[in-house]
């Protein structure tokens, strides 16, 4: 399994590359018909709006898949061993969303790391943690 | 809903059911999460990783239950009542469910061509008083583990809460 990280090469403090995607209403569709999700909150526009919603709005999964795509890029595809968040605020088609991925901690061969998802205002949508094993030195 | 028949849904199994992790529905949903990455979608690329199939994005297992559940493969009985048990009694008063947490803690890969077996239960319900609301926490609890060898694989932790 890769790990992209090694004890050597890794540090507290270091940020994985930023992903950053503007939200559109494909996006929401086509996680809806990936994820089996069809809550018609994140397709249906009239029912969003009649539910005194502003719009359609994503699926906390989807904020949560982003970040993951973002961490495994980072950490190496199989190297997590947790991954939590909790959601914070709905997303919204236009917003741009940004990854913030942080080292915070490392113990033996696991990085602990602190994972956010932020629109371009810097509100937090996502805030979690991850663990990731790291390779030998 | 009073308190004592709230946490009387705590240890309740609510899903029991067998699943085989596949190719397509892994791809489409690394699109989904905006993953170009080959190991989602080229054998070659897993094998030389070396994985024993493709492996899936981490926040699959979450969804995973909804493709590759065949009739076929489930267990006897029903698959279990689904967290609807507790959330349809406290709908049943009016509210709003939100997501509010989710964490998976991983055992080993998932991969394409495996067959899991799930098993979920309630863990915990809790409630809370804020802004003049009542909001109830519940969280429930899946085990994946390969129907094969019995090893876990995955574990996911679903939190959900219920405002009125």
């Amino acid at each position: 399994m890769p790990l992209n990280l090694t004890t050597a090469t890794v540090a507290v403090g270091d940020q994985a590359p930023v992903l950053t995607h503007t939200l559109s209403r494909t996006d929401l569709v086509r996680y809806a018909g990936a994820s089996g999700d069809y809550n018609p909150m994140h397709h249906d526009e009239p029912k969003a709006v009649a539910a005194r919603q502003p719009s359609v709005f994503g699926h906390g999964m989807l904020s949560m898949g982003i970040v993951g795509t973002a961490l495994t890029h980072y950490v190496g595809v199989g190297a997590l061993q947790t991954f939590s968040v909790r959601f914070a605020r709905q997303t919204w088609p236009g917003e741009e969303l940004s990854t913030e991925i942080t080292v915070t901690a490392i113990d033996g061969n696991v990085a602990t790391l602190e994972v956010k998802l932020r629109n371009g205002d810097g509100e937090e949508k996502v805030v979690g943690q991850a663990t990731a094993l790291l390779g030998a030195a | 809903m009073d308190d004592a028949t709230l946490k009387g849904f705590i240890g309740t199994e609510i899903t029991r059911q067998t699943v085989v992790v596949e190719r397509s529905a892994v791809a489409f949903f690394a699109d989904a999460v905006l993953d170009t990455d080959p190991i989602y979608r080229d054998a070659t690329v897993a094998a030389a990783a070396g994985f024993d199939g493709l492996p899936v994005p981490p926040t699959f297992p979450f969804v995973m239950g909804n493709w590759g559940a065949f009739a076929e493969l489930q267990p006897e009985g029903a698959p279990g009542p689904g967290l609807g048990i507790v959330l349809g009694a406290l709908m049943a008063g009016g509210g709003l469910i939100l997501h509010g947490e989710q964490a998976f803690t991983y055992h080993a890969p998932v991969v394409t061509g495996q067959v899991l077996n799930a098993v979920g239960v309630i863990k915990d319900i809790y409630v809370k008083e804020s802004k003049g609301s009542t909001m109830t926490f519940v969280v429930a609890e899946t085990t994946w583990s390969d129907a094969t060898t019995g090893e876990a694989v995955c574990t996911t932790t679903f939190n959900i809460i219920h405002r009125i």
